[in-house]
């Protein structure tokens, strides 16, 4: 494939960024892991909070610049033209990183407590979960949105021409402006705070990030497939539409605890316990997609990726947020290491691979390398996808262990009774974080330095070799035949067995048993079944889902005119 | 007409469809928004609530400008390093609180705690200034003296001043009082003895910080007795002097003691004194008759009513020793 339009060159500049700001991310992940096992290591240069501030802002951060390169690589694709305003995407390139860099200096002030109060608000850092980011970046991310937002608008043809994946974008690029807003007052009452701020938080990862996630997803299947743009068009409008009807409502569970009144606990408990119904029909459309033809698979890495994002999303997003959801399991979940497991393999499964995926699809096209050594970029993705699955082992474990001593057995001294007891889960996080961090960098080198690299001899494709090399000991496993669709359904079936055994883990706490008798045992057992269970079955599905994917070029090999039979326009 | 391939949309109707649901649904949350937050529900304000001349709204500002919520969560929301500090008010009491945050890297043990409790704002919002009655009120604070007093804690030392003290505690009065719909969850495992055998699993001890100290001191009381200096060193541990002194020449809440004695200091009013022993024992006992130049006044509490005289004498024998190093 060929750049069809000069504009998309636009892309590369937010990619490399991407690669950068996610590098520091992963760096401020090790140093907060470590700080957990060693909560005195670097006090006073970086403490922990202003470490975690950084790894959260870095997180939006990288992940906006991956949404913002995918959507100007595939923008002109969509509307059939260039991008209008090249100067001004230029412009935005450069307020990112002024605006990162300011934001990353001035979270250090935390230290000395100096949030630079004027006017009533706090322009450096204001200390919110999520929103640590003072009014002067967050006034100047609110023009970076605008930008965004204008720049897309306007490419695009006129609204009455939209096609799914345009309105997708479209609302997408819009609502992440309008949401935005909610962070930028100071709220003195607690309750009222909490209340906008997860307008904020949710919306954007409920409705915007997820909204712009399904039509990106649903773009890159077309491109990579040519799947139908109409059948693709049919998921994304699905998708879309049950993501806000349950997740409107469905921030309600955030609204259990913070001081709104009980209510919330029936109309957060039913609407989100629909969220994960878009993400299982997404689920499933990646497969239907992905099955379109037969044929081997051009890009593996940029695919790999994409199936991890939505794969991550079901599991993450989708079951490990479902577990929660409900006022009585959520009154243990709240506020421990349980959310932490969800939110890792949520943000960084689900829309972190997304940019990962659209880089490795793009900068190959634009550096004009189609035939690249595929090695590096599957190697890094089996080390970010097993590393970021054994962080949510170790937070979710971890987590039930949290419940257990701080909140039945009421022990809340953290340095002398909690941590003790989740000391080995503690010690998970830096291990599987060297695993990530390794991934991380081979996927950075290799992104880097795609296209620079010595060029491989004409006449070898190491794609197919590759292939070749693993397809013999799969014909024996049978791991490379293809995946039918009721196979598929059943995986998808044991990761929700498994999630519902870690929903009653979670409810088990209720019980007298553990409450007043103080027996975990019925806890730890589900929650010991149904955590690895759970991560096992994903990592087993993405392995099978992919041999299968793999084993198409070795067919295609053998018998070159078997590709061409379900080959469709 | 086709649809799709040239770009626009097979799903307009259903488009409409949806729209109007997400209008309703829109409608509720609203509806819902709106009962929550009304005067009516009697839902605790930070404007109702004050400690001393400090309002929970300044402790609001201090609490995010140091991004407590980094480390600590608030009605469950923040990070997980550190305990929630919704209840804690109410459980530990504004004088533990007080006695903590200055210098947080260390536990408060119960003479620092009770030094407090001579602060008249302290006084007028527990209603007592006597131990025995705010340990009764508040038992998460004799727990937590009791178990972790003296000991080191994961904290940073954070640069809170005096009036950000106040302030947090107004804030933390405020959290406590909110009406969180009965979270966190009320423990219902009794006994501290039980609950700490379950958590580690063995015949529950006192943890070895709390028990160490008294336990070596009841073996050698003699010689303790009989050693101002090494009297002294125990006194000013036990008192809580060192949550705001170094024992060198170092800056903490206080001055650094570290080859203090018999030095020249400077006073506030531009004056200056040698540091004999009847400035050392003045300052202990009337901390706000001369202030040392770069420090607030009435930061430090009167010791008059808690140190005996040999006491006070001691811990000046000790000071002595101290070098600047």
């Amino acid at each position: 494939m060929q750049i069809e339009y000069q504009t998309q060159r636009l892309s590369l500049r937010f990619f490399m960024l991407m690669l950068v700001l996610f590098i520091i991310q992963v760096i401020d992940g090790m140093i907060l892991a470590a700080q957990q096992v060693d909560p005195t290591l670097l006090v006073g240069v970086i403490n922990f909070n202003v470490a975690r501030a950084e790894h959260l802002n870095l997180g939006i951060m990288w992940i906006v610049c991956g949404f913002i390169a995918a959507i100007l690589f595939v923008g002109p694709l969509l509307s059939r033209r260039e991008m209008v305003s090249p100067w001004l995407i230029k412009l935005l390139f450069y307020a990112v990183i002024i605006i990162v860099v300011e934001n990353f200096f001035t979270q250090f002030l935390a230290e000395w407590g100096i949030a630079g109060w004027w006017l009533g608000q706090p322009w450096f850092q204001q200390g919110l979960e999520y929103l640590e980011a003072g009014r002067i970046a967050g006034l100047l991310i609110l023009v970076g949105f605008a930008i965004v937002c204008y720049v897309v608008l306007r490419t695009f043809p006129p609204v009455r021409e939209w096609n799914e994946v345009q309105w997708g974008l479209g609302l997408g690029v819009t609502a992440l402006m309008v949401v935005w807003v909610f962070g930028l007052f100071y709220v003195a009452r607690l309750d009222l705070q909490e209340y906008f701020r997860w307008f904020v938080v949710h919306y954007w990862v409920e409705g915007v990030w997820e909204v712009i996630h399904i039509s990106l997803v649903g773009m890159f299947l077309v491109l990579m497939f040519k799947a139908d743009i109409k059948s693709v068009g049919f998921a994304v409008f699905w998708g879309i539409a049950l993501v806000w009807l349950s997740g409107l409502i469905g921030n309600a569970h955030h609204y259990f605890w913070i001081g709104t009144p009980a209510f919330w606990q029936f109309w957060g408990s039913l609407f989100s316990a629909l969220e994960p119904l878009p993400l299982v029909f997404c689920f499933w459309h990646i497969y239907l997609d992905a099955h379109t033809n037969k044929l081997p698979l051009e890009n593996a890495p940029a695919f790999y990726f994409l199936l991890g994002s939505m794969v991550l999303e079901l599991v993450g997003a989708g079951i490990l947020g479902f577990i929660m959801t409900f006022a009585l399991t959520n009154v243990w979940s709240h506020g421990t290491w349980v959310t932490a497991g969800h939110a890792h393999l949520a943000l960084f499964g689900t829309f972190g691979m997304l940019g990962i995926a659209a880089a490795y699809y793009a900068i190959p096209i634009m550096r004009n390398t189609p035939h690249y050594d595929q090695r590096l970029g599957k190697l890094a993705f089996w080390l970010v996808f097993t590393g970021m699955l054994g962080i949510a082992f170790a937070f979710s474990i971890g987590g039930t262990v949290q419940i257990y001593v701080y909140r039945i057995l009421g022990l809340d001294w953290f340095g002398g009774d909690v941590w003790p007891a989740m000391g080995v889960y503690k010690l998970l996080l830096p291990l599987f974080g060297i695993v990530i961090a390794t991934g991380a960098g081979i996927l950075a080198y290799d992104l880097f330095t795609l296209g620079r690299r010595v060029r491989i001899p004409a006449g070898s494709d190491l794609r197919d070799t590759a292939h070749a090399d693993v397809a013999t000991p799969r014909a024996a496993t049978g791991w490379g035949r293809p995946l039918t669709g009721f196979e598929a359904g059943v995986w998808l079936m044991a990761m929700w067995v498994f999630g519902i055994v870690v929903t009653f883990g979670l409810l088990a706490f209720n019980l007298p048993r553990v409450r007043v008798g103080g027996d975990p045992t019925l806890p730890y057992l589900l929650a010991g079944v149904g955590y690895p269970g759970l991560l096992l079955v994903t990592l087993g599905f993405v392995w099978r889902f992919l041999a299968s994917m793999e084993a198409r070029g070795a067919v295609a090999d053998d018998l070159p005119a078997m590709a061409m039979l379900p080959a469709q326009a | 007409m086709s649809c799709g391939v040239g770009g626009s949309s097979c799903e307009t109707p259903r488009r409409r469809g949806a729209l109007v649901m997400l209008v309703i649904m829109a409608a509720i949350f609203i509806v819902l928004s709106v009962f929550s937050f009304v005067k009516s529900r009697g839902q605790t304000t930070p404007d109702t609530i004050t400690y001393g001349k400090y309002t929970a709204d300044q402790g609001k500002r201090v609490f995010q400008a140091y991004n407590c919520m980094g480390c600590h969560t608030l009605v469950g929301n923040g990070a997980y390093l550190g305990p929630d500090l919704t209840g804690e008010y109410q459980r530990v009491g504004p004088a533990w609180l007080a006695a903590f945050l200055p210098s947080a890297a260390g536990w408060p043990t119960t003479a620092a705690v009770h030094v407090q409790l001579a602060n008249p704002d302290q006084q007028a919002d527990t209603g007592t200034d006597s131990m025995e009655a705010y340990l009764k009120k508040f038992p998460g604070a004799a727990v937590q003296i009791e178990r972790r007093g003296g000991g080191t804690t994961y904290m940073p030392n954070l640069p809170f001043t005096r009036d950000e003290v106040g302030q947090l505690i107004a804030y933390f009065k405020y959290t406590a009082a909110m009406n969180t719909e009965g979270w966190p969850p009320k423990v219902e495992v009794v006994g501290l003895e039980r609950r700490l055998q379950l958590a580690h699993g063995v015949a529950a001890t006192v943890p070895a910080a709390a028990s160490a100290a008294p336990a070596a001191a009841a073996l050698e009381p003699a010689k303790v007795a009989l050693d101002p200096t090494a009297r002294g060193a125990q006194l000013v541990k036990d008192t809580g002097c060192l949550a705001c002194h170094a024992t060198d020449a170092k800056r903490v809440i206080g001055p650094g003691w570290g080859g203090l004695y018999n030095s020249q200091v400077k006073l506030a009013d531009g004056s200056t004194v040698t540091a004999d022993d009847a400035y050392l024992r003045e300052s202990i006992l009337k901390p706000n008759a001369k202030i040392v130049a770069g420090y607030p006044v009435s930061v430090m509490p009167s010791y008059e009513t808690l140190l005996k005289d040999d006491e006070v004498n001691a811990i000046v024998t000790y000071l002595h020793t101290l070098e600047k190093q």
